[in-house]
């Protein structure tokens, strides 16, 4: 592929190497190509302007690497799939690059290499990059899974040569839309003509996804003894693992670590190790997170709050309100900080003998609560502090608002349970969530019935009530969305009724735009709605 | 091999690729550069070969096993092979099962070392041509290197002895069969390493 008109831009840290690349690159035929020396120069050009390609050396100083500058710029969707992503790399760096789990760059190049290599590379990537590129924009449009799904299916029927890439994809897709059996089938059928580890991984996916955990441990067992350094197996090994023993979680992913360093993996090591009450191992890990970044860019609350709490239940509370000060230093003076960094500190005074500044604290963390919305984190940080200040009821309060808020949210649960758990009330906790998670489905199913019944005005009231209450829960949004379209069937249609069944689903796809009830949430939107009806976007 | 070796020959690794630059660069005016070239390259990948068996001493070899186009990857490997000069010689190459196949899950870099030895090992002893070619096998694949020079000797086809004669090291060949080896599937399927004479001799890297 030609490569004249295309936009590259080369980030390395070091100038000769930056300008030996460049020269190189104008041999291979990319005249435009900026240039950047670490990552927040990376990051500031990646946003300013659409690249096609980025060549970014693996080592970029200031203890950030080029695999977490592509996890980060994939994650925060500042880089579209359609561009492409070379690593270029050292012999002894390239185990790394090439094992990458989650996000792998498009291609990596070893040194020493010709401008004619070079090119070469660079040609093939743009040349998938442009086969592929409509599969990408599904990949990345709001609700485009079924979209993408469709693109996979007549990809595979052109027998593209690129058909392992979409077969993978695929098998992804319908893991994400919980069709469990059908990406086992997919994934059966493609073992049985090769073993490919991102495979073997997507079969162990499938089987524990369908329930199956036992033989899904086992196969990714197997794997990992075939594939050592396939860190996506690790990752789906631990996470199987953590429903059980987290004992077992946490030297799997040490074992991870030991095959490529990771800031994410070092924070689930040190969660891991705080729930095992391993805490210097929770302290090294927390601190590898914090100290390992010097660019701020990959760091989170999590880390110093991890690193806060590992030294204080070590007894070292100087470093742990030193750690809470940092966090701090790092991060913007939003009220998610300030009531983080509060909810911390009075936990810790009271640590420390000190009751009374660790009541000032919380009530700072309380005070912005009730005056602005926080994150899940940041409100279940200050359930811990009720918790440690004794106050059980509003800790209850606040993890009952956010149980409810994500009841469908294994990630947000888990962090409540942790808040139990943290406070010596683990068994409490599950039973709470636990009561919790069936309240809401019994809430939907009730209101479902209602409706069906007859009743859909009582089942509008009920849903609309909850989901006003509950903005971040998608599935009521989507049947107060159900309920008042079933509403427009029955007892016929009005602007009003459809602006307000319109909002729901807006609210829905606002919490989560994956929900596997949207896409017919909104077909049935569209087949009652007159065409001069208020439009529902795609 | 020893530590202190073993960085010594990464210090050596990475001075022979500043030495490759420098050459790259005054190839243009000189076409003996280009067999200098050609030499670093290939002491380069000696001493890569050198330090995997450090690695696996030590416990930390690791194989990078990904999906490799097939057709790309056996250009890749031809182009990077350059016949010795006024060697006459010709490399014949079918990749029709590479592109029937598609794409295949191996180490792609120390694959490539193990074929860029296994054709200059052909380069020396061939008549005329050498051939490179893969093969399709049952869930698996098989790169096949040969030339129609005499043979290996019978001590090297009976795995006595991995040096094709007096002076070689034969650490292409061991390299090769450690690499081949550690490719592993979960269903405990392995690679190997074939040698036989057919008109020639025929070096078989299979992976499954």
């Amino acid at each position: 592929m030609d490569l004249h008109g295309k936009h590259g831009l080369l980030i390395d840290d070091v100038p000769e190497m930056r300008n030996n690349m460049r020269a190189q690159l104008a041999a291979a035929g990319l005249e435009k190509c900026d240039t950047a020396r670490n990552v927040k120069e990376a990051v500031d050009r990646i946003t300013q302007r659409r690249f096609d390609l980025i060549i970014c050396d693996y080592h970029l100083g200031q203890g950030a690497d080029g695999q977490q500058l592509l996890e980060l710029v994939r994650r925060r969707q500042l880089l579209p799939l359609s561009s492409a992503f070379l690593m270029v790399t050292g012999e002894t760096a390239y185990e790394q690059v090439a094992t990458a789990a989650e996000y792998a760059p498009d291609d990596y190049l070893i040194k020493p290499f010709t401008s004619a290599t070079l090119a070469t590379r660079l040609g093939r990537i743009l040349e998938k990059k442009e086969a592929l590129r409509p599969l990408y924009l599904a990949l990345v449009e709001k609700g485009g899974r079924d979209k993408a799904l469709a693109i996979c299916e007549a990809l595979i029927a052109t027998k593209t040569r690129y058909m392992l890439d979409v077969l993978r994809h695929k098998g992804e897709l319908l893991l994400e839309a919980g069709r469990h059996a059908d990406a086992l089938t997919l994934y059966d059928e493609i073992l049985s003509q090769r073993s490919t580890p991102w495979a073997e991984v997507g079969k162990a996916r499938a089987l524990a996804a369908g329930g199956r955990d036992e033989e899904a441990k086992a196969h990714l067992r197997r794997s990992l003894a075939a594939y050592p350094n396939y860190l996506a197996a690790y990752d789906s090994l631990a996470s199987l693992l953590e429903k059980s023993s987290k004992e077992e979680a946490q030297g799997v992913v040490e074992k991870a670590l030991n095959v490529a360093p990771s800031t994410q993996r070092q924070r689930r090591l040190g969660g891991l190790a705080l729930d095992n009450r391993d805490y210097s191992r929770a302290e090294a890990a927390y601190r590898r997170a914090v100290e390992r970044d010097k660019t701020g860019f990959f760091k989170g609350h999590d880390d110093y709050a991890g690193l806060a709490k590992s030294c204080a239940e070590q007894g070292k509370l100087d470093e742990a309100f030193a750690a809470v000060k940092d966090m701090g230093a790092n991060f913007p003076n939003r009220p998610e900080l300030l009531a983080r960094q509060a909810s911390l500190e009075s936990q810790l005074h009271i640590k420390s003998g000190n009751p009374t500044a660790a009541k000032e604290a919380l009530q700072r963390a309380l005070k912005l609560a009730g005056t602005q919305t926080l994150d899940a984190a940041t409100s279940l940080e200050i359930a811990g502090a009720c918790f440690a200040a004794g106050d059980e009821e509003q800790a209850k309060a606040i993890i009952q608002s956010i149980a409810e808020n994500h009841h469908e949210d294994a990630e947000v649960i888990d962090r409540a349970r942790g808040v139990f758990r943290a406070a010596g009330r683990e068994s409490e906790g599950i039973d709470f969530l636990e009561a919790t998670r069936k309240r809401m489905i019994k809430l939907n199913n009730d209101a479902v019935t209602m409706a069906q019944s007859g009743d859909v005005a009582k089942a509008i009231t009920m849903l609309t009530e909850a989901a006003d209450r509950l903005p971040n829960n998608c599935q009521i949004s989507v049947n107060a969305a159900l309920a008042i379209l079933l509403d427009v069937q029955r007892n016929g249609a009005s602007e009003e009724k459809f602006l307000l069944a319109r909002d729901y689903i807006g609210r829905a796809r606002a919490a989560n735009p994956e929900h596997r009830q949207l896409p017919d949430v909104a077909r049935f939107y569209r087949k009652l709605a007159p065409p001069d009806g208020p439009t529902l976007d795609d | 091999v020893d530590e202190l070796i073993a960085t010594a020959i990464h210090d050596a690794k990475n001075r022979l690729g500043a030495v490759d630059a420098l050459l790259a660069s005054a190839e243009e005016c000189n076409a003996a550069v280009g067999e200098a070239r050609q030499l670093t390259r290939d002491i380069n990948r000696q001493l890569v070969e050198l330090l995997a068996f450090y690695r696996e001493g030590a416990g930390v070899l690791r194989l990078v096993v990904d999906d490799h186009d097939l057709v790309n990857f056996c250009h890749d490997v031809r182009d990077e092979f350059i016949l010795p000069a006024h060697s006459g010689l010709v490399v014949e190459t079918d990749f029709t099962a590479a592109d029937r196949l598609g794409a295949w899950a191996f180490d792609g870099y120390q694959a490539q070392l193990i074929l860029l030895d296994a054709l200059r090992n052909a380069a020396r002893f061939a008549q005329r041509t050498l051939r490179f070619q893969l093969e399709a096998m049952d869930r698996g694949i098989c790169f096949v290197v040969a030339d129609d020079g005499p043979g290996y000797p019978p001590e090297v086809l009976a795995g006595a002895n991995a040096a094709m004669s007096p002076g070689s090291t034969g650490l292409g060949l061991r390299f090769a069969r450690l690499i081949a080896a550690r490719h592993t599937t979960p269903d405990g399927r392995c690679g190997s390493v074939l040698l036989s004479n057919v008109d020639g001799a025929e070096f078989r890297l299979c992976l499954p």
